[in-house]
């Protein structure tokens, strides 16, 4: 073969191409996007599952596992809109699907839906699982609570009776449902036909909709068959991959307590998209093991660390390592979560005391004054690094959310060391009213460390010494706070759906009140009545007057803001679709193991 | 061969940890019943819907009537359901941990034993030499340092030093992959876990040997011409047990004790690791499970010893 100066040229430029291709590629970056042939995602929880049954789920990480398992009639897609799941289509009244009073709802079924085990979803599952939700009362029955014939369902399946051997309650429940016992049927619901529900509601209801389709929660739709089937413990059939069957892509395949679960995706299951990955892998791990788990990820042990609810569970420290080194720092997701934490005071319980108690000028001004102390800044920069949270400037609800104000619109994040001082001298000059402050809260994550910043903040800019009071069991903090037993004490909320409801009826409103949530105490009937029209108004329509509801919470210095929470997760590079939003963890059925 | 007596005294010993047995869980009940908190309270979950929840696990009756159901579930098998993974059956949780706490305890027992008669009975015909001093320093320095401290240390050293060190060369797995722990996995916490008692094994054999290997029959089996491993071995040994033995129950319990401790910071899935968390997470059921498997374990462990010093020494009747 003769060479000559092309053959050369050509040879040269192919070296360089492969050179090129070879510099292009990284060692930490997959270099196709071909699929791994084994479609298999493992990662780590913190947690062992307090109960996979939708109707009494309360802990995000049971939750952001079911969300694969079971659907709702719609699902918030990745950017928290709302979409069809088993329903056809979002009810709107241009649809059809609302009424134009806004009390009727009527939502068509998908005929391709089927549970895990072949059953077809029928309008009676979403009637059975519907009407058992409200009966077990769980912590999200609240969301049907519009619902016709809510209370009088709740009322049927019995208040706690004194006595009685355990588990009446449920199994009455599930025996009642299987005789069709109507006092244990919401009146509001109604199979028209084997794929429509006409849902009743007792009043207009701008957020119903919203809450209904909170994944994993007294939405989702399960397999009566499953759950009453011979020999099936009303209480723990969950924990049978059996009995546990849902719509979703993914079904239960094996759970051995407190160490490990495996799921299965479904054979040509019938949503979309349709999944990739094949089996999830699941240890369930202390938390203690978090840093070692971070060192496991790097050494190829886990795909993702973060999963299940537990974005808050790396080390700062290890964030901190990840973040500097240069090789890893490009698996760290950092998002943004909906939870706010502020400091509540007690202005409604006298037993209590304090000189926060009450809406006079001298508590209110005192309230001022412990809250332009604090540098919100400060306190992200100094805690959290800037990097597991950010300074909460735009109201109560989370930067991100519906219903935040916007970058340092909250007055109170502003940080005013002098007018502080001001306020402090004018409503108590002997300073015998702010001798004895006592701030709680519970041990654990940020709030040893925000509780001495605030400290420090308080005792630098005021000149007050406030004494902490660290609660180790959560429970007993919660206990304590919600019946108002705290002078002043962190505070806190994780939204469960992308409504400002659900901040302002929970945490201030009549509804928090009477539901012994209202940690301060603080009662204003202005808020009220304004959040009960919001309530039943369209979320357009009631945007304004919720943003009003902000505002008074402000004029009142009803709480100090301190920061949003921030997430973390580290992921492989070969994951690809896995990620989060404010709320929860990417669906496993958009998630695919790419070539590595 | 068990005589009359012996099964006579088996029968009562079952009996007295039987009553133990009630005595302790009923103690334990109690007690972690009174204590504030609950595993179920949070956010979402208070006020009547917390009370449902509570009526459900059967937690709103009065405490003896909870106590003897749980006592009469008990005796056939079930030691009731988990609060924190909510109606899940404690029995074979506890069942399956209890075996991977055996694995630990077993193999701990077992360097306890091998190490410590091993190293009593070298610093014993090796008196006054480098050998003694050597290893009565190493049995002092086990049984004066607290597990929680070597295990801490081991830790570091073998599970983050060396591995940086050695760039992940020599590198121990900070915790356990699977139910039950390899080899490797095992041998770090087994081996702190026995270090103690096998200092007291060893203590305890050097003692028992230099006293035995004083004795006639020791001299008369030498002036017959046996050779020195077997006069130590068949003749001084077996002799220079029988203290051991009876220090074999002790030792069993500091190990089930240790385990606790150890199992936490290995991060080891049995019943030390389980008992702590049920603590932590007020989930009552498996506290009060845990404790009495614990007594039950204690018990029993106390009546082998006692069975076997009628093996090692005839002389021993019940």
């Amino acid at each position: 073969m003769r060479v000559n100066k092309f053959t050369i040229g050509g040879i040269g430029l192919g070296v360089l191409g492969l050179l090129t291709a070879a510099a292009c590629g990284s060692t930490s970056t997959p270099s196709t996007s071909t699929l791994a042939s084994a479609q298999v995602l493992h990662f780590p929880v913190f947690q062992d599952p307090g109960t996979f049954d939708p109707g009494e789920i309360t802990a995000e990480v049971d939750s952001e596992l079911m969300q694969n398992v079971f659907d709702n009639l719609w699902r918030f897609d990745n950017n928290l809109n709302i979409v069809p799941d088993i329903a056809t289509a979002v009810p709107t009244q241009a649809n059809g699907g609302i009424s134009a009073d806004g009390l009727t709802y009527t939502v068509h079924l998908n005929p391709a839906a089927k549970f895990s085990n072949g059953d077809a979803v029928t309008s009676k599952d979403v009637l059975y699982s519907w009407n058992r939700a409200a009966a077990l009362q769980g912590g999200y029955a609240s969301n049907l609570a519009k619902v016709q014939g809510y209370s009088a369902v709740q009322k049927a399946a019995g208040a706690a009776p004194t006595s009685g051997t355990p588990t009446t309650f449920q199994g009455n429940i599930e025996t009642q449902l299987k005789a069709g016992n109507p006092a244990f049927m919401m009146s509001g619901l109604t199979a028209i036909d084997p794929e429509t529900v006409q849902i009743k509601l007792s009043g207009a209801c701008g957020w119903c909709l919203t809450a209904w389709t909170l994944e994993s929660t007294s939405g989702a739709i399960v397999d009566q068959k499953a759950i009453e089937a011979p020999g099936v413990d009303p209480v723990n059939w969950w924990q049978t991959p059996a009995n546990l069957v849902g719509t979703g892509a993914y079904k239960l395949t094996s759970y051995v307590p407190k160490q490990s679960m495996t799921f299965s995706v479904v054979p040509n299951w019938w949503g979309s998209p349709k999944p990739t990955l094949q089996t999830i892998n699941i240890d369930i791990k202390d938390p203690s093991t978090a840093p070692t788990t971070v060192d496991a990820f790097f050494q190829k042990g886990y795909d993702i660390i973060g999963y299940g609810g537990d974005s808050a569970l790396i080390p700062l420290a290890n964030i901190l390592a990840v973040k500097a080194n240069s090789r890893e720092a490009p698996d760290l997701l950092t998002k943004a979560k909906g939870r706010t934490t502020w400091v509540g005071f007690n202005i409604g319980y006298p037993a209590t005391g304090g000189p926060f108690l009450g809406t006079g000028a001298a508590a209110t001004g005192l309230r001022m004054a412990f809250d332009l102390a604090v540098d919100k800044q400060g306190l992200a920069t100094t805690v959290c690094h800037n990097l597991i949270c950010s300074a909460a400037t735009g109201g109560l609800i989370t930067a991100g959310l519906i219903g935040n104000g916007g970058a340092n619109s909250d007055p109170l994040a502003k940080f005013d060391p002098v007018q502080a001082k001001s306020l402090l001298k004018q409503y108590d000059p002997t300073g015998s009213l702010t001798a004895h402050i006592i701030y709680s809260y519970n041990a654990g994550s940020l709030n040893e460390s925000a509780a001495e910043y605030l400290q420090n903040e308080w005792k630098t800019n005021l000149g007050v010494n406030v004494t902490l009071n660290s609660v180790s069991d959560a429970s007993i903090f919660i206990s304590s706070y919600l019946a108002g037993k705290y002078m002043m004490s962190r505070e806190g909320w994780q939204f469960d759906y992308n409504h400002p409801q659900d901040w302002y009826d929970n945490l201030w409103g009549s509804i928090s009140t009477a539901d012994g949530l209202n940690a301060t105490g603080w009662d204003n009937a202005t808020y009220d009545s304004t959040l009960k029209t919001a309530d039943a108004e369209s979320l357009t329509t009631a945007l304004p007057l919720y943003m009003q509801l902000g505002q008074i919470l402000q004029s009142n210095v009803v709480y100090i803001p301190l920061y949003y929470s921030v997430s973390n997760f580290l992921i492989q590079p070969y994951v690809s679709g896995a990620g989060s939003n404010a709320a929860f963890d990417h669906y496993w059925d958009g998630i695919k193991i790419l070539s590595h | 061969m068990l005589t009359r007596g012996t099964l006579i005294y088996i029968a009562q010993r079952l009996a007295l940890i039987l009553f133990t047995l009630i005595v302790v869980s009923f103690l334990v009940f109690i007690t972690v019943h009174s204590l504030p908190g609950s595993a179920f309270e949070s956010e979402k979950v208070h006020g009547k819907a917390l009370q449902l929840v509570l009526h459900e696990y059967g937690l709103d009756r009065p405490i003896l009537v909870q106590y003897w159901s749980f006592f009469t579930n008990a005796i056939h098998g079930n030691l009731g359901v988990s609060f924190q993974i909510r109606g899940l059956p404690i029995t074979p949780v506890v069942m399956r941990e209890l075996s991977v706490s055996a694995e630990l305890g077993g193999t701990a027992l077992l360097i306890t034993i091998g190490l410590g008669t091993t190293f009593g009975v070298l610093a014993a015909i090796r008196q006054n030499s480098w050998v003694d001093y050597t290893l009565t320093s190493i049995a002092v320095v086990g049984y004066s340092v607290p597990s929680f401290v070597l295990a801490g240390l081991g830790v570091l050293i073998f599970s983050y030093w060396l591995p940086t060190v050695t760039n992940g060369v020599i590198s121990y797995p900070a915790e356990w992959s699977g139910t039950y722990g390899t080899i490797l996995e095992l041998s770090l916490p087994a081996i702190i876990l026995g270090f103690y008692t096998s200092g007291q094994v060893t203590r305890i054999t050097r003692a028992a040997m230099l006293e035995v290997l004083q004795q006639d029959y020791i001299r008369t089996a030498r002036a017959k011409g046996l050779k020195s491993r077997v006069v130590t071995v068949r003749h001084a040994l077996r002799n220079a047990l029988i203290p051991v033995i009876s220090i074999l129950g002790p030792l069993v319990i500091s190990i089930i004790t240790g385990s606790v401790i150890i199992e936490n910071i290995f991060g080891i899935p049995g019943l030390g690791k389980e008992f702590v968390e049920s603590i932590l997470q007020a989930d009552y059921n498996i506290t009060v499970a845990v404790f009495t498997v614990y007594a039950l374990l204690i018990g029993i462990a106390n009546l082998i010893v006692d069975l076997l010093y009628t093996v090692v020494d005839p002389r021993i009747r019940y």
